[in-house]
């Protein structure tokens, strides 16, 4: 009976929102046949892939890679590392674009507000490269901006990049500085959903900025601020790879060496694509087991999520 | 509407995957579209396929290539998809460690039968010394492409006006550089040398033995990271590093930075390398027109003896691979092109033209040397190995400053060259699997015992790393062919 | 359209300009030092981000010599045009360049497209399902396949060595694609309900009324798929391997990847034939600009986001 209910409300629902199912179908086409279709690629994880032979003739091995990622002497130090660095990031570096959005939120003088705008998110299109070049500069103990500050205001020069109780300190900042300005567009974006009128109404009830922010402006980009959320958990065992490689070097390795730049170490000169793909994945079951439970937590208590 | 906005929908997506099999059509991929033979070379900056060398190429040996290039970074990864997806290129031109990770994985060809048929001036042009480096189990898999010859690359050069104004000789052994760089760094107040972070050796660590990675020693070869001098070679430059005689920030210089620093007046000595003579000079004589340069002669070691190490292996190999479909004609177009006459002409264009004889000797006349042959070594497949030394020069003289210091640094390494005895290995399962992993290793540790972020005393810890990582297979299975050899 | 809509959307429209001059008022003196805060903050954070740019440019038109030994900062020290005259020339620039904006400009109107389609039926709360087709997306988001069978792909697909590869694998960007659905789960049902009273299907009422109240995020998403397209450059590096079709990004890391150490290494030849630094940072800078260029462009559609609020009135 009940069986027989279900399939006839779906087939109800369905009936009568068929164009919306339509409007779904060339989206879910696109995605199986770029992101589908090569995911049989996942199973080298669990063979010896041999470029030449190829998928199928490829043997068997079991969970030989995962063990050699767990077992190696360094994986509890790069995988502490990791997490250490991604939550830093998290902590100083998720807040921070919302609280600049809202800054800008109440510039009023438009123009000015503009070309701030334009110039914050400037860095976000230099290449690691060149930011790393920028702090070497900025941070240098031959000649460096800061340390000749710190060095009048009568203090010892500090060698950032060389000095492990600093260095993840350099990295968030250096993301920070690099990304922060990019990731208030978003919010931007979010602020144009709030209605006006409830601005007026709460003027009208003698609210304060600080009020009018707390009741007004943050709820009405409270469902960017968990979707965003609850994306970047998916991210954190992704603590910034790209960057840490350009900028650590052996004497900080104790404190910034990751999964991403550990993995790529380890694979210098022998390209072993099994081994990757089964750290990839690991990363990947851990994402999506963050991801999950972020949204369901996040329905429990704060009763929205992405689905 | 619903239906007109469908329909449009659908006509979208037909003409884009039209788009893409069209332009597939038109790409210069090679296949079908023109008959001519598809060659695979590494990165270099230009397109290949519009280059005077190109055509010169086809004029000279009747073929048309169409040449590819790897990409500048993720090169090995772009190599391995296209063995993954069998892609027929008739001639690939690796480095030793793409040539061996194909060998091995048997996407290669074996040449032997096919050399002794079509490879005539390939046989001449090539020593026989060197052949083995590419040849696995008896079975040769490449041209091996030798470069060059045997040259010195980089010396430690210093800012003469400041070693004349302080009275100070050229220091001859690391007890002598130590007190230079100490009374530099009293009187001048800098940083009395500089560096950068890949390269950490040269000079100082050959006055401590310390010459090649590989030294033979009473017959058996001895990896740099089991030197025995190498905890001595430590100390000295944690001790130069500890008082300030290094750039503190060595382990995060670049090449680029390190010249920035030296030519800004930060910095009194540091090593050069020739091919960087010109930027070096022009940006000191910028800022400080009196600035003198000179180079210091090759560190002694305790015996008075100065050696500086060069590795003359082999970095380029050419192969043909199984996937190819035209490996006879693959074969016929690499020895014509080691014609005497024709490779003559792809190493330094035509006489008159391209290049003049004066003493003996090959001048390239410009620009017209420069405009077509810039790009002439990514075309070589194999070299002429007894005249090509002889030729190459030619590129070195294009510019005065460039060719006296590349001078200057031959005369000081003159009868003190010491080649590394594994230049001339074939390829070696445990080497050319771990050397990459391991020299990173061992070079992030020295790093961090000239720092002092580690204590020199833990240097053994290290080495049983380096041995546990794959080192002792290393040295073992080294060992195995050096003795056999 | 039905006429009660049109009026609906106009008094929409013009409501906006007074609700905003009404807001300007004075504030407290709390909320006028905050100001003054504010605006000394963000012109320190604005110098920080606009002085690299600046030091770039400086080196773009300086020596050589002198961006070689770092005495370059603000100003251009032995100024010369020499370098944008190079590089403006130089044919592999203008093809990459050519390439850049195709994919650019088609990247951008695909990738809205579909994306948008694809957002707007998933913020249906009512759809059935709608959690599993979330998954369904949210999954190719965590997990995949790897390089090698998506080269496999591509070249069954013929799109190897083709302009296509470089944005239809993109046409659906699920991190948009989720931005996307969060907007329009926040606009009001309202507005739809009286459209549907009229009749009007789906298709219809998100391009008649959904996508003109969404200019805010779509022009955030615009921005993004633009960015992201100009500043592809791994694709390209994996699938182009012809020069006429490579995309600018492609052409500048080759520039400066052959110019650097590690590459350098064992290839004296190279090491002869090096871009000089001064026309790396003109290349950069030349680069870069068009892409800069888009947001100011965009930004009024941010403000006119503003409008959505009055319909719920």
């Amino acid at each position: 009976m009940n069986r027989q209910q279900f399939w006839k409300t779906l087939w109800l629902d369905v009936r009568k929102d068929y164009s919306l199912y339509l409007l779904l179908i060339p989206g879910m086409l696109i995605v199986l046949l770029f992101k589908y279709t090569p995911m049989y690629g996942i199973v080298i994880a669990f063979k010896d892939f041999n470029i030449f032979d190829g998928y199928a003739a490829s043997p068997w091995v079991g969970l030989k890679h995962f063990e050699k990622l767990f077992t190696s002497p360094d994986f509890l130090l790069v995988f502490r590392n990791t997490l250490i660095i991604s939550v830093y990031k998290l902590v100083f570096l998720f807040p921070l674009p919302i609280i600049i959005a809202l800054m800008l939120h109440e510039l009023k003088q438009l123009l000015f507000k503009r070309v701030v705008q334009t110039i914050i998110y400037l860095p976000h299109f230099l290449s690691w490269v060149i930011v790393s070049g920028l702090f070497i500069d900025l941070l240098s103990t031959n000649g460096g901006l800061i340390n000749k500050l710190l060095v009048s205001l009568g203090m010892e020069p500090i060698a950032f990049f060389l000095d492990t109780s600093v260095f993840r300190g350099l990295l968030v900042t250096s993301a920070g500085w690099k990304e922060v300005g990019w990731s208030t567009i978003v919010y931007l974006a979010a602020f144009a959903t709030i209605d006006p009128q409830l601005y007026d109404a709460a003027k009208i009830d003698g609210a304060g900025k600080w009020k009018q922010l707390l009741h007004i402006t943050l709820p009405g980009i409270s469902s960017t601020i968990i979707l965003m959320l609850i994306l970047r958990l998916g991210s954190i065992l992704e603590a910034g790879t790209e960057q840490i490689l350009v900028m650590y070097n052996p004497t900080v390795y104790k404190v910034s060496d990751v999964i991403g730049t550990y993995v790529y170490r380890m694979g210098l000169g022998n390209q072993d694509y099994s081994f990757t793909t089964a750290v990839g994945l690991f990363e990947s079951v851990i994402a999506f087991v963050l991801v999950i439970t972020g949204n369901a937590l996040s329905r429990k208590y704060l009763q929205r999520g992405i689905w | 509407m619903k239906r007109k906005v469908g329909l449009t929908l659908l006509a979208l997506l037909l003409s884009l995957s039209m788009f893409g099999c069209s332009s597939d059509g038109s790409s210069s991929s090679g296949k079908g579209k023109n008959s001519g033979l598809r060659m695979l070379m590494p990165y270099s900056r230009f397109d290949p396929n519009k280059d005077f060398m190109a055509s010169y190429i086809q004029e000279k040996t009747g073929v048309q290539v169409n040449y590819e290039m790897l990409p500048a970074e993720n090169f090995d990864e772009k190599l391995n998809l296209l063995v993954a997806n069998k892609e027929p290129i008739d001639i690939m031109k690796l480095s030793s460690g793409q040539f061996y990770q194909l060998a091995s994985s048997g996407a290669l060809e074996p040449l032997d039968e096919l050399i002794d048929e079509h490879g005539d001036y390939i046989k001449s042009a090539i020593k026989d010394s060197t052949w083995g480096s590419a040849t696995i189990d008896g079975k040769i898999y490449a041209i091996p492409e030798a470069g060059s010859g045997a040259s010195a690359g980089e010396a430690l050069v210093v800012r003469q006006d400041w070693m004349d104004e302080l009275g100070l000789e050229a220091p001859k052994n690391p007890e002598e550089l130590y007190t230079v760089l100490k009374t530099i760094k009293e009187k001048k107040q800098i940083v009395p040398l500089t560096g950068a972070k890949d390269s950490i050796y040269g000079d100082i660590a050959s006055a401590f033995g310390i010459v090649n990675d590989w030294e033979d020693q009473n017959g058996k070869l001895v990896h740099k990271a089991e030197h025995p001098r190498m905890k001595e070679f430590l100390s000295y430059m944690n001790r130069l590093y500890e008082e300030g005689l290094i750039d503190q920030e060595m382990p995060i210089n670049t090449a680029a930075k390190a010249i920035e620093k030296f030519t800004s007046g930060k910095a009194a000595m540091y090593k050069l390398a020739w091919w960087n003579s010109t930027n070096t000079v022009n940006s000191l004589k910028q800022n400080f027109p009196d600035a003198k340069l000179s180079v210091i002669p090759y560190l002694q070691d305790a015996d008075g003896k100065a050696s500086v190490g060069i590795n003359t292996g082999i970095t380029w190999f050419i192969a043909i691979p199984k996937a190819s479909k035209h490996k006879e004609e693959a074969m016929k177009l690499l020895n014509a092109k080691l014609a005497p006459d024709v490779f003559k002409g792809l190493a330094i264009g035509d006489e008159g033209v391209h290049h003049e004889l004066k003493d003996g000797k090959y001048y390239p006349i410009l620009p017209k040397f420069n405009e077509d042959l810039t790009n002439g070594s990514s075309y070589m497949t194999g070299t002429d190995e007894h005249k090509y030394p002889e030729y190459w020069q030619a590129r070195v003289r294009k510019e005065p400053i460039l060719q006296s210091y590349f001078e200057a640094f031959q005369k000081e390494a003159e009868g003190h060259l010491v080649i590394d005895p594994m230049s001339l290995a074939p390829p070696i399962d445990a080497v050319n699997k771990n050397k990459l992993k391991l020299m990173k290793l061992l070079d992030d540790n020295v790093l961090k015992f000239i720092t002092g972020a580690e204590p020199v005393a833990n240097y053994d810890q290290v080495l049983e790393q380096w041995y546990a990582e794959g080192g002792k297979d290393m040295v073992k299975q080294a060992n195995d062919w050096y003795t056999n050899r | 359209m039905d006429t009660r809509l049109k009026q609906e959307q106009a008094s929409i429209r013009k409501t906006p300009a007074r609700k905003r001059s009404s807001s300007r008022d004075k504030g407290s003196l709390g909320e006028r030092l905050f100001q003054i805060f504010n605006i000394c903050f963000f012109i320190g954070m604005g110098l920080t981000t606009l002085i690299p740019f600046v030091n770039l440019i400086a080196k773009s038109f300086s020596s050589e010599a002198a961006v070689v030994s770092g005495s370059v900062n603000l100003f251009p020290i032995g100024f010369q045009i020499g370098t944008y005259r190079y590089v403006l020339q130089d044919i592999l620039f203008i093809q990459s360049f050519r390439t850049s904006v195709i994919v650019t400009v088609l990247g951008t109107l695909l990738g809205l497209l579909f994306t948008t389609l694809t957002a707007y039926p998933l913020s249906k709360l009512r759809l059935r399902g709608r959690k599993w087709f979330l998954l369904y997306f949210i999954f190719t988001m965590l997990f995949s396949g790897g390089l090698i069978p998506t080269y496999l792909l591509m070249q069954e697909l013929k799109l190897v060595n083709s302009i296509g590869v470089l944005f239809l694998p993109g046409m659906v960007n699920i991190f948009y694609l989720l931005l996307i659905k969060n907007y329009f789960e926040g606009l009001p049902e309202s507005l739809e309900e009286s459209a549907k009273i009229d009749g009007a299907g789906h298709l219809r009422i998100l391009v008649s009324i959904v996508l003109p109240l969404s200019l805010p995020v779509l022009a955030t998403i615009g921005l993004f798929f633009a960015v992201q397209y100009w500043n592809d450059y791994f694709a390209a590096m994996i699938y182009i391997s012809n020069p006429e079709i490579k995309p600018l990004q492609l052409f500048l890391k080759e520039m400066l990847v052959a110019s650097s150490n590690d590459f350098l290494k064992d290839r004296v030849d190279a090491a002869l034939n090096t871009t000089p630094q001064s026309i790396q940072a003109a290349s950069i800078l030349l680069a870069t600009l068009p892409i800069l260029l888009v947001y100011p462009f965009l930004q009024k559609y941010f403000v006119k986001g503003v409008l959505i609020g009055s319909v719920k009135g």
